[in-house]
């Protein structure tokens, strides 16, 4: 089993990440926001911690602090990154549909060129040295893991809520639930904010996760990445971008003895699971398991 | 029963063969660069510099008779991949050495893995400030830009003695050119000589006047050029229609041929530093080896990345040989863990006879690379194809 954990371990860890960046789109998505801004808030994110975890101004507080450093760097990155989602969001989320995809697109754009030039993010080198929080990568999932955890009970307890409500009311139709007494704004920007705020916290998480930070971390094609992880997982509940997420950051490194033409699978795979599941893997699973149920009788679904 | 064939199935997949501790035979050497991505353009370079490393080593002997093998994992263009393929060679392909990544940014991140696996590492293409800081099992072959771009304006002097006042120019919106700009900038001053002008444009520019006018102005005898190949070459161009006769540097930006379409016939005279040369010494037996080979298969000359890859690969090859001298011992009768330490120890001893000429690695794993060479664009007849002829 050791060894088990200690080839697979980064690729476990990694599985769990890019859920938890997956279900950071899922957010603005519950109120049928497409937003792609989750990479610039992830690499926002890790640029906090990093420059925490290096630069001279923060050593006493390193020092003094010990470990205790690395949970005060997830908060200072999700503060930061939710203040900073408040201020984009509100004009942002004016936009509809294809625009406010756009939009973030943009902002993504326009974080990496700034720190592509800054000086505190070590321009296009970026910071390593990163300082590490466990020896092995395997034991990040210390991290990840609770984190999952964490947001998987938030995101099952925000659906039954009267914010869940809301969200999914506004998505359905934004006039409808405007004209019930439902601040279509003020719940868009929430979700994004939301979203916003868990990027940023896993951004800060993958730092040390990664040894190094640079402003490859935030890109368009991550947002494309990350758009696939809902898109394939189902973005109607909160299971598909979890399943989205884990399988597709898992399934190059699974067909990795197919050295060349294992992107040319990946890419087939995608093709595919988007013909016959439009509803996502969680759409899929969620019908066979009404038909599985209805054939013997004894189980019915939710609809 | 069904869940136990399952698990079966997932170990074999992804665990591989458990618990060899000898090095197998052939010794298995790893290459982890990127074969796919945007960066698999390097890359691919890289993997037919190693691919030529293994057929001309293997033939000339192994590690004494022992042969030897390259085991390649893709790292793709980004930090985890990079990871995972490192992860990979040392724990499921237990390999002595890893050649690789081909991103400096992909060796901050995936170099500390193989430090702290103990196993000892070579980048063939990492030429950022900081890569041999990583740890003790780090090293490299590839000279950093600071020590390479200063031979192109040493060359530019003795073709020119009589140059007193330069002209810096770079692309300000790009690390890597303004990190080489900064390099020039100090060399100049070094050499006693005067920035008459410092120019910044962005690589997006198409329309150069404001700054050759300022270069005309400042009458200068040499202009040192930091930019990609599109801004840069349009630069090289302008200076030219606009009757700037004197002497040309170009930075790394414009080391490649996709500036001739850009600047045609003005191209011609660029002075450009290189870490590689194919042809400079014709008595370097090995350089002269591995050119014909790449010559024969791909009808062209070899490009840095391809050499310094052949080189990476004959650092451990060598370094091999010497630990079974020093051991007394065959590699494969040595326990894994202990090949790794003592590789890495012999890996910085004594010098090597290279495609790149005669380099050594320091303590902390830096290159000491004794020539580097500079070459001259020169532009066909046609004005449209053109090469790079080596004056150093």
């Amino acid at each position: 089993m050791n060894d088990f954990l200690q080839n697979n371990g980064f690729l476990i860890v990694t599985m769990v990440q890019q859920a938890l960046l997956a279900m950071s789109l899922y957010y603005p998505l519950m109120c049928g926001q497409l937003s792609l801004a989750s990479p610039g808030f992830y690499a926002l994110g890790g640029y906090v911690a990093a420059i925490i975890g290096t630069i001279e101004y923060f050593a006493p507080w390193r020092d003094s602090l010990g470990w205790v450093i690395f949970p005060l760097e997830w908060l200072a990155a999700g503060i930061i990154s939710g203040i900073l989602a408040l201020l984009v969001g509100i004009p942002a989320l004016r936009l509809r549909g294809i625009y406010l995809a756009l939009a973030t697109i943009a902002f993504v754009e326009i974080l990496r060129v700034i720190c592509l030039n800054l000086t505190i993010t070590g321009g296009a080198i970026g910071i390593f040295g990163v300082p590490q929080l466990f020896e092995s990568r395997w034991s990040y999932i210390w991290t990840f893991g609770p984190l999952l955890i964490l947001m998987l009970l938030f995101s099952y307890r925000l659906d039954c809520s009267r914010v869940g409500r809301a969200f999914k009311a506004i998505r359905e139709d934004e006039l409808a639930a405007d004209a019930m007494g439902i601040n279509p704004t003020r719940y868009k920007v929430l979700a994004f904010v939301i979203g916003a705020m868990l990027a940023g916290v896993v951004g800060a998480m993958s730092a040390p996760f990664l040894n190094t930070w640079n402003a490859r971390q935030g890109t368009f094609d991550a947002s494309i990445a990350y758009l696939a992880y809902v898109l394939i997982g189902g973005s109607r509940s909160m299971w598909g971008p979890l399943l989205g997420g884990a399988l597709l950051a898992a399934l190059p490194e699974i067909l990795r003895p197919l050295k060349d033409s294992r992107l040319i699978i990946n890419g087939l795979v995608l093709v595919f699971a988007s013909i016959y599941m439009p509803q996502g893997i969680a759409g899929a699973l969620g019908k066979l398991r009404d038909n599985v149920g209805r054939s013997f009788g004894f189980f019915r679904g939710g609809k | 029963m069904k869940r136990s064939a399952l698990v079966t199935l997932f170990l074999t997949l992804f665990a591989g063969t458990v618990c060899a501790e000898n090095v197998t035979s052939p010794i298995p050497i790893g290459i982890g660069v990127a074969q796919t991505s945007n960066v698999a353009l390097l890359g691919e370079e890289e993997v037919v510099g190693a691919k030529i490393a293994e057929k001309y080593f293997n033939a000339h002997g192994g590690i004494n008779g022992t042969p030897f093998k390259l085991i390649f994992q893709d790292t793709g263009g980004d930090e985890a991949g990079a990871i995972n393929s490192f992860q990979t060679l040392i724990n499921r392909d237990k390999v002595v050495g890893i050649v690789g990544p081909t991103l400096s940014q992909q060796a901050f991140s995936a170099d500390p893995i193989a430090n702290r696996a103990k196993v000892p590492v070579i980048g063939p293409s990492n030429t950022a400030k900081g890569i041999p800081q990583i740890g003790e099992y780090v090293g490299r072959v590839s000279a950093p830009v600071a020590i390479v771009a200063p031979n192109a304006l040493k060359q530019a002097l003795k073709e020119h003695p009589g140059i007193k006042k330069v002209a810096v120019l770079y692309a300000q919106n790009d690390a890597f050119n303004t990190s080489e700009s900064g390099t020039f900038q100090e060399t100049v001053k070094k050499m006693g000589l005067q920035i008459a002008t410092l120019q910044k444009f962005q690589t997006t520019d198409t329309d150069f006047t404001s700054q050759v006018t300022a270069v005309l102005g400042a009458n200068v005898d040499l202009a040192i050029v930091s930019g990609l190949s599109a801004d840069g070459g349009n630069l090289v161009k302008q200076l030219r229609q606009l009757g700037y006769k004197g002497p040309i540097i170009g930075g790394n930006g414009l080391n490649t041929v996709n500036i001739f379409p850009v600047c045609g016939q003005y191209c011609d005279g660029i002075l450009i530093a290189q870490a590689y040369s194919p042809s400079a010494d014709p008595k370097n037996a090995i350089n002269a080896a591995m050119a014909a080979e790449y010559r024969a298969k791909y009808k062209r000359e070899p490009p840095q990345f391809t050499a310094q890859t052949f080189t990476a690969v004959q650092v451990f090859v060598e370094a091999l040989r010497k630990v079974e001298t020093v051991t007394k011992k065959k590699i494969t009768q040595l326990d894994l863990a202990k090949v790794r330490e003592e590789l890495n120890k012999q890996i910085r001893t004594g010098s090597y006879m290279t495609p790149l000429g005669k380099i050594s690695l320091d303590q902390e794993g830096e290159i000491h690379q004794e020539n580097f060479y500079v070459a001259k664009i020169k532009m066909d007849a046609n004005g449209k194809t053109g090469s790079y002829i080596y004056v150093k």
